[in-house]
């Protein structure tokens, strides 16, 4: 027996030992010194994280010397802005992005190239749209880095980390029809100004740890853990997350609900639902998706190259101070009983006029 | 020469088992006459038995059967009765309470009236078993200082499950049965009350708790430490003090400066256990009842560390609506195990509305719409110029938006 113990004991200790990560580490302070705002970061776990955020190979940028003249194309609602080179380098591009496998095809009818026969190609159209839209009104979380097409698909059809509706992902409508996330009261005492529950400050908490998994870091990368409200003790990077959060909401709402009439029936969920966004679609593990790898900039067609995009332009900075944007129920979206105190989606416009900006 | 002698011997020895004491006739009596375990030998007493069951016994451990079948049956349910499944989730599995719109109302079966029925039998089946224990500590003739330390430990679970539900007026404010489930709902609940670490209670049962360990290891260490020289017989040390009580009591005055007595240390070892519940027991009731946010209960009485700000922040206002579960009585969305036709909310867990509505309006932590803005393809009232009207609020359908993004 204690042959036994003396044999099965290291190869516990090795399997403990193996949870623990035991390689060297890095340690980045983030707040001020004693508070524990800090990020570990496994110097292995890194490693393969870059690994796997790998970029795609790099088009040739078009000669300056190229002709600037738009294409003489048919059916052209979104790329109308660039020269017929960039167009063909573009869609040379978005091929490499999403469909490397399928090809042309994935989108466009053999033999007529302006045809909207194929759905993907009314999808992409839309998320054209989005993504001039993001790098034009969403520089306040996205930055000068802009986004691609290859930030979420990664060279898929589908790309990771996209959701639908299960009572598993029910945390997940924050990023969709669900607004309210804070759940501590703004005094020590007790009144009916918040009665949260503890249910749904599990839902927070659920919210919270997706978004500090999507991102590969702890709560201290945005937050102080004893006044998780607290903005004077936080991080720039919360900011940014709450940016992020807005964009999400906005992105579901404005460009993949719209898609659902698209979209057929095997790519909708389980509720008939169009497949959507959350941080994970975008950032797939890394704090910065392919960690601030600037390849929007390469490609003029993910700008908006004058101001006729179809949407109406806005501020830059991603508006800090309209948390009550207006969000829609999404259609296809489970039926919630709505209790007799709750509004209707009225709740949900009230103008922050009540609060200084 | 003199012999090493030591009674922590690995020697078990054999004979007829020891009855006991002989104790008042009763209806039930000792079952069995005992017998011997080597395993257990080697860490106790070998001999396992005579065991006293009793009424309060026998109807604690039914009790406490159905409350594990209800929770392992609910649980066994929630993955379909799939087998495999079950065993592979179950530290993840629960059986939750109601959901906190049910307020106190007993709630269906399947949104919590299992869990409810489950934590009638498992209470019952404690109480019992402390009765059951004080029974048994009278009838030899002891004192009852275990039945009231485990009245400590029965004082924290009925504050977390019975007591505090019901001064809050909702049985979703329990813990849910479950491995996983119970240590989120800690979490949980210490974000939920502004982290519970500024909760003074909680300090102290920490403070206990940590103590306890500390004394454990003292009183433990020093009673091995002096057993070869008898040190184990505790109680004839007390009474008759020999060389091994004189000097584990030397040893703790040289090294601490004083030393507390055979007698004491057990006194010490009790209360601090005793002391971790009670203590953790009355921090748990004073919150969300007499404390909602401990944090800023800690800043208010000077307790908080002040630090300085390391970063230029943007103002990030506050906005109404932007607390979840602005009441209780609303349903937090769809929640795992809240699937279902839902009763009529539970008029005691609504809103107290308030009479004024300019007052409501006022309160910016209150997004309850007393006045919702009538919104007509004319406008608000207010842009209409009618007299007497709420406050112009704009809406997208009134051309109002407050975003400053257009609808694509």
């Amino acid at each position: 027996m204690t042959r036994a113990a003396t044999r099965v004991a290291p190869v516990a200790l090795a399997v403990l030992a193996a949870a623990c990560q035991p390689g060297p580490k890095e340690t980045v302070q983030l707040g001020f010194r004693g508070t524990g705002m800090e990020q570990v970061f496994d110097r292995d776990s890194l490693a393969r994280a870059v690994a796997h955020n790998i970029l795609p190979d790099s088009i040739p940028p078009i000669p300056a010397t190229a002709s600037r003249a738009p294409g003489n194309w048919q059916n052209v609602q979104v790329l109308t802005d660039v020269s017929q080179s960039e167009f063909n380098r573009t869609m040379v591009a978005m091929t490499q992005w999403v469909a490397p496998q399928q090809g042309c095809n994935y989108c466009h009818v053999p033999g007529n190239f302006a045809s909207d026969s194929i759905y993907t190609k009314v999808v992409a159209r839309t998320m054209l749209r989005m993504v001039r839209d993001v790098n034009r009104d969403w520089t306040g979380h996205v930055g000068q880095t802009g986004v691609t097409c290859w930030s979420c698909h990664r060279g898929q059809p589908v790309p990771n980390n996209v959701w639908f509706f299960t009572d598993e992902k029910q945390p997940l409508r924050h990023y969709l029809d669900r607004q309210d996330v804070r759940v501590q009261s703004a005094s020590w005492a007790p009144s009916d100004a918040n009665r949260s529950s503890i249910k749904q400050t599990e839902y927070t908490y659920a919210l919270m740890l997706s978004m500090s998994r999507s991102l590969g870091v702890n709560c201290g990368f945005c937050h102080n853990s004893p006044r998780w409200s607290s903005w004077e003790q936080s991080t720039p990077q919360r900011v940014t997350a709450l940016r992020g959060i807005r964009m999400a909401r906005a992105l579901n709402n404005d460009y993949l609900l719209p898609l659902q009439p698209t979209f057929p029936a095997q790519r909708l969920g389980p509720h008939g639902d169009v497949p959507k966004i959350q941080c994970a679609t975008c950032h797939q593990g890394a704090y910065k998706p392919l960690y601030g790898a600037k390849i929007a900039q390469q490609y003029p067609a993910m700008y908006w190259q004058h101001s006729a995009g179809g949407a109406v332009p806005t501020n830059p900075t991603a508006p800090l101070d309209s948390l009550q944007a207006p969000v829609p129920t999404a259609p296809g979206a489970p039926t919630l009983p709505v209790p007799a105190a709750t509004p209707t989606p009225g709740r949900q416009t009230q103008p922050p006029a009540t609060t200084p900006p | 020469m003199a012999d090493y002698q030591n009674l922590f011997t690995r020697v078990q020895v054999r004979m007829a088992p020891d009855p006991g004491v002989p104790v008042a006739p009763g209806t039930w009596t000792r079952s069995g006459r005992g017998r011997f375990s080597h395993l257990l030998g080697i860490i106790g007493d070998a001999q396992v038995g005579p065991v006293y069951l009793g009424t309060a016994g026998l109807v604690s451990l039914v009790f406490g059967f159905v409350a594990f079948e209800i929770i392992g049956l609910n649980m066994w349910a929630s993955v379909g009765w799939d087998p495999v499944e079950f065993v592979r989730q179950l530290p993840w599995l629960a059986l939750e309470p109601p959901p906190p719109e049910l307020g106190l109302s007993f709630p269906p079966m399947e949104q919590g009236g299992w869990w409810l029925v489950a934590g009638f039998f498992l209470t019952t089946s404690i109480l019992l078993w402390w009765v059951r224990i004080y029974q048994r500590a009278k009838a030899l003739g002891m004192g009852t200082h275990l039945p009231w330390a485990f009245a400590s430990a029965i004082w924290l679970y009925l504050v977390l499950g019975f007591i505090r539900p019901l001064l809050m007026g909702s049985w979703g404010e329990a813990v849910p049965f479950g491995i996983f489930p119970h240590l989120d709902w800690t979490a949980a609940f210490s974000i939920r009350y502004g982290n519970l670490f500024y909760n003074p209670f909680h300090m102290l049962s920490i403070a206990f708790l940590y103590g306890s360990t500390l004394l454990f290891a003292m009183h433990g260490a020093t009673i091995l430490a002096v057993s070869r020289l008898g040190g184990e017989r505790e109680i004839e040390q007390i009474t008759d003090r020999g060389t091994a009580s004189e000097r584990a009591a030397l040893f703790w005055r040289w090294t601490m400066g004083w030393n507390a007595t055979m007698e004491s240390i057990h006194r010490w070892c009790w209360w601090f256990a005793v002391l971790t519940t009670l203590t953790g027991g009355i921090g748990i009731l004073l919150t969300g009842t007499v404390v909602d946010n401990w944090y800023l209960w800690g800043k208010k009485h000077g307790i908080v560390p002040e630090y300085p700000a390391v970063y230029e922040q943007p103002a990030v206002p506050v906005q109404p609506g932007e607390t979840r579960g602005y009441l209780q009585g609303t349903p937090p969305d769809t929640f795992p195990g809240m699937r279902g036709a839902r009763p009529s909310p539970n008029r005691a867990a609504q809103p107290v509305l308030p009479a004024n509505p300019a007052e409501a309006a006022r309160n910016p932590a209150n997004p309850t719409p007393i006045q919702q803005p009538e919104t007509t393809p004319q406008g608000t009232p207010a842009e209409r110029g009618q007299p007497g009207a709420a406050p112009a609020r704009p809406s997208p359908a009134a051309g109002g938006d407050t975003t400053g993004r257009g609808t694509p």
